[in-house]
């Protein structure tokens, strides 16, 4: 089951497990006050892989996030491993590109001028992030709207902008918490489609949470569940579908069985959390 | 095309003020008909258009009181403004600062206005940095409240992605949290605005020789109604441009309506 993952070949050479993580986490558990958050994740990205999260609410999802971006630091005890270091979680600040979920634009900026803020934030020049900005903006399906304030935009285009934010900030590891929680159905799939174009394109590593098993199972190549809180990984996946994926895939047989795996491994969790109560 | 858009827009800008003229003429006409229609004696109330005559008589009188008492708050205003939103950066960004200084803040506002302005007035002497210095004292503390407001009231959420970007707290108060603040100033600057100019006309009170505190005292102890009245009316011409010119600047710096998200 181990073969090599099937990436167009515009993708690098297929990745070797010997391969070094980009990120690494062991025995990583976090703490506030009397409630245990996380208990003992582990984790493993490999360079240009897309994983996916997903778990019941409540779960320490968002803290698992808030920890790889630098925000919050784990427990002592915990083993946080970043491109073959071992680092304090602060020493991530800068180093992630992170994109939490609500777009959290700036309304004083404009479509450019928000994309550009991680840019001018480390001190690159104004005029050069704006013109990459500009040539940038077709792609995220923004042409025509550089100069539009976000209040004039609507939910999926401002989640481009937020998108867009995140990928002018180049790091090798990004880190999308929920970025299409918010949008409809429709929209939703649009937009994941459109994701994973422009992953391949960029190459980058992707950890993208979210609560939808149809959303995890189509972007990602590899699939963790999360168990109820404490948070701890309960089960890892690999998604051995064919890229680029289109619509269809999510009707093929061996989608609907790894589906039906994966929600039940959920449904299990939850019940932790909410089985007690209702009987 | 091009030109159209621009000068449509400087007319959204000009219509409110219009609008305001417009409604004070309507007032002033109506006023005018009741005085005639009630006959009410002038040492009660004028009708409008004497008021108006005795300004067009002495123009000059009444323009370089407009023109004083508006320079006094003008210094006082912008030196308040200024020191407002400085001191409430630095509130905001020092607790020490926030805890000792802040509470006798609170207490400085207490102290009456007519209290301290013979005090200034003791202090600076008839000049008009006496009354700028009254000015700032109004203005300065309704900015610093507000703007500390301001700046407190900024997404969490949003620091923190300022934060991932690698962002010091420097960066993050010129770039969010100063602009979330902008428009919970601008509501304390029109406060201001108001409260300076009725600061700058009572330190007049204490000693000056021109400006409209002084008209009004001069109207006041001639018992000349017309002359008060026709004080008033500069004020209030004075007081409506202020809050113009804040609402204007207002428009243009917060074009975003405020809202954050």
């Amino acid at each position: 089951m181990n073969m090599p993952m099937t990436h167009p070949s515009t993708m690098e050479p297929a990745m070797t497990p010997a391969e070094e993580p980009i990120l690494d986490l062991r025995r990583l558990s976090k703490t506030f006050g009397e409630v245990q958050a996380l208990n003992g994740v582990d984790l493993a990205v490999q360079p240009g892989e897309f994983v996916t999260v997903v778990g019941p609410s409540g779960c320490g999802k968002s803290t698992l996030f808030n920890i790889v971006a630098g925000l919050e630091e784990p427990d002592a005890g915990s083993v946080l491993r970043f491109e073959g270091q071992s680092v304090h979680a602060r020493q991530l600040l800068g180093q992630v590109s992170f994109m939490p979920q609500r777009d959290l634009l700036l309304a004083w900026r404009n479509v450019i001028d928000n994309a550009i803020l991680p840019l001018e934030i480390e001190g690159a020049n104004k005029a050069e992030a704006r013109a990459e900005a500009q040539r940038m903006l077709p792609e995220f399906g923004l042409a025509g709207f550089a100069d539009k304030y976000p209040h004039e935009l609507s939910g999926g285009m401002r989640q481009r902008v937020a998108l867009m934010r995140t990928f002018m900030f180049k790091r090798d590891l990004m880190l999308l918490d929920e970025p299409f929680g918010a949008l409809d159905a429709l929209t939703r799939t649009m937009m994941q489609r459109w994701l994973l174009d422009v992953w391949q394109k960029h190459k980058r590593t992707v950890l993208f949470i979210t609560h939808d098993v149809d959303e995890a199972i189509f972007l990602g190549d590899k699939v963790l569940v999360m168990t109820a809180r404490p948070g701890a990984i309960k089960l890892s996946r690999k998604v051995d579908l064919p890229r680029p994926r289109g619509a269809d895939l999510v009707t093929s047989p061996e989608f609907i069985s790894l589906k039906r795996e994966l929600l039940d491994a959920i449904e299990e969790e939850s019940m932790k959390t909410f089985g007690p109560a209702s009987h | 095309m091009a030109g159209a858009q621009p000068v449509a827009r400087r007319f959204g800008a000009v219509l409110p003020l219009l609008k305001g003229v417009v409604v004070l003429a309507a007032v002033l006409l109506a006023v005018e008909l009741l005085v005639i229609a009630f006959d009410i004696r002038p040492y009660v109330l004028p009708r409008p258009s004497a008021v108006l005559e005795a300004i067009l008589r002495t123009p000059a009188a009444y323009r370089d009181a407009m023109v004083r008492t508006g320079l006094e708050t003008l210094l006082g205003f912008g030196a308040g403004a200024l020191f407002g939103i400085w001191i409430g950066i630095a509130f905001s960004r020092l607790r020490f600062l926030r805890e000792t200084i802040f509470p006798i803040f609170i207490v400085s506002q207490t102290i009456p206005v007519i209290a301290f302005g013979a005090l200034v007035v003791m202090w600076f002497g008839n000049t008009i940095l006496a009354k700028a210095v009254i000015v700032f004292y109004l203005t300065f503390f309704p900015v610093t409240v507000n703007a500390l407001l301001g700046m407190r009231a900024v997404d969490e959420k949003q620091v923190q992605l300022l934060r991932s970007f690698g962002a010091s707290d420097r960066e993050i108060m010129r770039k969010l949290r100063f602009p979330t603040a902008l428009p919970h100033i601008f509501v304390a600057l029109r406060i201001a605005s108001a409260l300076g100019l009725a600061g700058a006309v009572v330190g007049e009170w204490f000693g000056d020789t021109t400006g409209l505190g002084v008209l009004l005292l001069q109207g006041m102890y001639a018992e000349n109604m017309v002359a008060i009245w026709a004080s008033i009316l500069c004020s209030a011409v004075l007081g409506v441009a202020f809050f113009a010119a804040i609402g204007l600047a207002e428009k243009r710096i917060v074009f975003w309506g405020g809202e954050s998200a």
